[in-house]
């Protein structure tokens, strides 16, 4: 709020997606892949089974590759683009869990060196130190899951937190258990989704088909796991999340439909998986690209509706996805939302129209754009003057609903009773509102010279 | 000094006194900058080694394999400087990184493209083909990211700044002490990465390699190490005058606080300038040359101790009355150090156990 804001046309919003999925989609590989590899690893030394030996030495270039690298990158990539879209969020977080990422960054140093060791260390020592090195790495990695999953899940359902502002109480929200189950699930199936591409490079015949029902168990166990904790993450929403994309009636209908997307694409990842696992010798890579595509697809949208669904908050209950805390809407109404946002209040020349704009830019841009993502300017092309004003008028009484409390229900705002249940409430003195109205209602003019000029 | 720019302090306390972030932040960033210099100055001497000279390809092929494993310690290390330094500072630097956001998304892009391109040298060089071309674009890459660093950290310091790169990005780097600074890591890379490569080539020799590579590898770092460290200390005394007057007043009165650790990081370079003198045989005097190595690792902590006074004085004025509540996160903060002590003891000892657990005669290996 306080701070520049940057014109992405893209949306900052879709921008985080973008890295956030990407990053998750090799992130969740580097912790399945850890466990599927140390168990092909010890299932080839009690065998004495070297084509078993074989994949795991394949998959451990695979998960150096893209775990170390591109994972490393990618992970980076979500802190320096959450940085640039939502600064106060991530101060808002770094100040509540330092501490919780200081220790996934100690698993992280484990993690990474076990990796690099792991692969540099193939025949070069004896084999139950190579176990023991991918054992640790897996170990490593998967709780870094443990606590970053805290996280991730706190800022939909922080529980107590509100109240209590308790780093335990953030972490072990609501919905900890439930993600980190569909992530453990999530693990499982994309090692499998990976690895069955170096199974299918066996060359015999009779050990290829080994090779790929062993990964395409992984991908059936991790499908039925990641189902199971994804029913049991819906179901432990609070109510007024539900109802954002979930029911008869859910007030996203593009949420919903990512939600049939997240299921359909799981299902019909359960079946390539199982396809594969009943007929392996018949597995080609165009099946198992499609079995991992149906899964970065479950995976992708799953992500797009957690976040999606966070609406109107950035962290539920306490900061809105523009940078408003719940706590400063009383007193951003009577001093100006350009008090505080002070990047955005600084490109007005004083005129109504360049205020609103200052407006727009510090309540709005955050999830709109002008004319790209949720585009503003078709948005508003069907309004008048009156029905601006009446829509202005509304979103600015929600705010002192939520002052208030008048929608307080077990400690969590019942917005589901809003009328914009989706938006942040419009914060501002009547002056900014009536200067944020001038400036929607400029935004038409070119469209209206545009059509003056086509007739 | 008034600058309404500055967005508000975090309402949320601090997780712990500022003395533990700081501590935590130096010492982070000081491992960091030790992998990155070997990055950088590794990737710039691979770069740089020549064809047919004696111990070029040795000194290409073990940067690059080292490399492999040392952009992954780089990034990994500097993540935690990264998280300490937004605990305290965050407001300024978010402000200096949105103001440049396509520079500073656009490290990743590079940073990525980089650590790739060193995948592709080191393949390319255990096939015996030439990799010089890939080595340039990788070392342009990574000083791309030097650069960008630089410009970002110069730009959180100086709120007064910011008015004029909101305007265009490119007057980040307008600041007279950019390219001073950027030189110094640039210099102190080159020349930390020179005594590690003398210095591998020396215990090579010892273990019966090849004498004439050994030879070539310990002379390249040496005249490395040599030539970049006169130019450091050159260009130490620019960056000092380029500082702001005012940040340049405050680190002169700071008294032994501020002047201790930079006279003693200036006598180690001019010391580091009289050992590599004395070496005319590189691999008769490892000693010598193992001291130039520790030498420069001295230099660079009394740096980084430097550097991060120098972030306080320059952040003074625009932080005057700043109060920030405090309330330890005893819990979370055990949690930490309980994992960190637990996880590095670990990767200690899968190292040692790696290094040392080697399959005897007839012995099968993993």
């Amino acid at each position: 709020m306080d701070y520049p804001i940057w014109n992405l046309s893209m949306g900052g919003g879709v921008l985080i997606a973008i890295v956030a999925i990407t990053h998750v989609w090799v992130s969740h590989f580097a912790i399945g892949g850890g466990l599927a590899i140390a168990m092909v690893e010890t299932l080839s030394v009690r065998r004495r089974d070297p084509a078993l030996r074989n994949l795991a030495k394949r998959a451990s270039l695979m998960l150096i590759l893209i775990s170390t690298v591109f994972g490393a990158i990618s992970g980076v990539g979500i802190w320096v683009t959450i940085g640039l879209v939502q600064p106060a969020a991530t101060s808002a977080l770094i100040h509540n869990y330092v501490w919780g990422w200081a220790a996934e960054w100690g698993f992280f140093i484990l993690e990474v060196v076990t990796a690099l060791l792991y692969y540099a260390t193939w025949d070069k020592v004896r084999p139950r130190t190579h176990l023991l090195i991918i054992w640790l790495y897996f170990f490593a990695a998967y709780m870094s899951l443990v606590i970053i999953q805290g996280i991730i899940s706190f800022m939909l359902t922080p529980g107590r937190w509100v109240e209590t502002h308790s780093f335990w109480d953030g972490i072990f929200n609501p919905t900890y258990f439930p993600g980190l189950l569909m992530r453990t699930g999530i693990c499982l199936l994309l090692a499998g989704a990976y690895m069955i591409f170096a199974a299918m490079r066996e060359p015999d015949g009779d050990a290829r088909a080994r090779l790929v029902r062993l990964m395409a168990g992984f991908q059936v166990a991790g499908a039925l796991v990641a189902y199971g904790g994804y029913r049991w993450w819906e179901h432990a929403l609070p109510e007024s999340v539900r109802v954002i994309f979930l029911g008869a009636s859910p007030i996203v209908a593009a949420l919903a439909k990512t939600r049939t997307l997240v299921l359909w694409s799981l299902a019909l990842f359960l079946l390539f998986a199982l396809f594969a696992y009943l007929a392996p010798r018949v597995q080609r890579w165009p099946v198992a690209l499609l079995a991992l595509l149906a899964a970065f697809t479950f995976f992708g949208a799953s992500e797009r509706v957690r976040e999606g669904i966070r609406k109107p908050f950035v962290i539920r209950d306490f900061m809105f996805s523009n940078g408003v805390l719940v706590s400063e809407i009383a007193d951003l109404n009577q001093r100006g939302i350009l008090a505080k946002a002070t990047w955005a209040a600084r490109e007005s020349d004083g005129s109504q129209v360049s205020m609103g704009r200052a407006v727009y830019r510090a309540e709005c841009q955050a999830c709109h754009t002008l004319d790209g993502y949720l585009s503003l300017r078709k948005l508003v092309a069907p309004a008048d003057a009156d029905t601006l004003d009446t829509i202005l008028s509304v979103m600015r009484a929600e705010g002192d609903e939520y002052a208030s409390g008048k929608y307080m229900e077990n400690g969590h705002v019942a917005t589901q009773k809003l009328d914009y249940p989706h938006m942040p409430p419009l914060v501002g003195t009547p002056q900014e509102i009536q200067a944020l109205k001038a400036y929607l209602l400029s935004l038409q003019k070119p469209q209206a010279v545009e059509v003056t000029h086509a007739q | 000094m008034p600058n309404n720019l500055i967005p508000a302090l975090d309402p949320a306390s601090l997780p712990g006194p500022p003395w533990l972030f700081h501590g935590l932040w130096v010492l982070t960033f000081l491992i960091h900058l030790l992998f990155v210099n070997i990055v950088l100055g590794g990737t710039l001497l691979a770069a740089f080694a020549g064809h047919t000279k004696p111990g070029a390809r040795e000194t290409q092929t073990f940067f690059v394999e080292t490399n492999a494993w040392v952009i992954s310690l780089a990034i990994t290390f500097g993540i935690a400087p990264l998280l300490f330094m937004q605990v305290l500072f965050g407001r300024f630097f978010y402000t200096a990184t949105i103001l440049v956001a396509w520079a500073w998304l656009g490290m990743l892009g590079i940073l990525t493209l980089g650590y790739y391109l060193n995948y592709v040298a080191k393949f390319r060089l255990r096939a015996g083909k030439d990799a010089r071309i890939i080595l340039i674009i990788e070392a342009l890459c990574f000083l791309a990211i030097a650069g960008i660093q630089v410009a970002i950290n110069l730009l959180h310091l100086q709120p007064g700044r910011w008015e004029s790169v909101a305007q265009g990005a490119w007057a980040a780097l307008g600041d007279p002490a950019f390219m001073p600074r950027a030189l110094h890591f640039v210099f102190a890379s080159v020349a930390m990465a020179g005594a590690v490569l003398a210095y591998v080539a020396t215990r090579r020799a010892a273990k019966d390699g090849d004498r004439a590579a050994c030879l070539g590898m310990a002379q390249f770092g040496l005249r490395a190490a040599l030539i970049a460290t006169v130019l450091e200390l050159l260009d130490g005394f620019w960056l000092l005058f380029a500082l702001p007057e005012e940040v340049l007043k405050g680190f002169m009165r700071g008294g032994p606080a501020t002047m201790v650790p930079l006279t003693l990081g200036i006598l180690l370079g001019v010391l580091l300038l009289v050992v590599l003198g004395q070496i005319t045989d590189p691999l008769a005097q490892e000693k010598k040359v193992r001291r130039v190595a520790e030498l420069i690792v001295g230099t660079v902590v009394f740096m980084v101790v430097t550097r991060h006074q120098l972030r306080t004085i320059y952040l003074a004025p625009w932080r005057t009355g700043e109060h920030t509540a405090v309330a330890t996160q005893w819990g979370p903060l055990a949690l930490f150090l309980g994992v960190f002590v637990l996880c590095v003891g670990l990767t200690i000892y899968a190292i040692l156990r790696a290094l040392k657990d080697k399959p005897g005669p007839g012995e099968e290996a993993a």
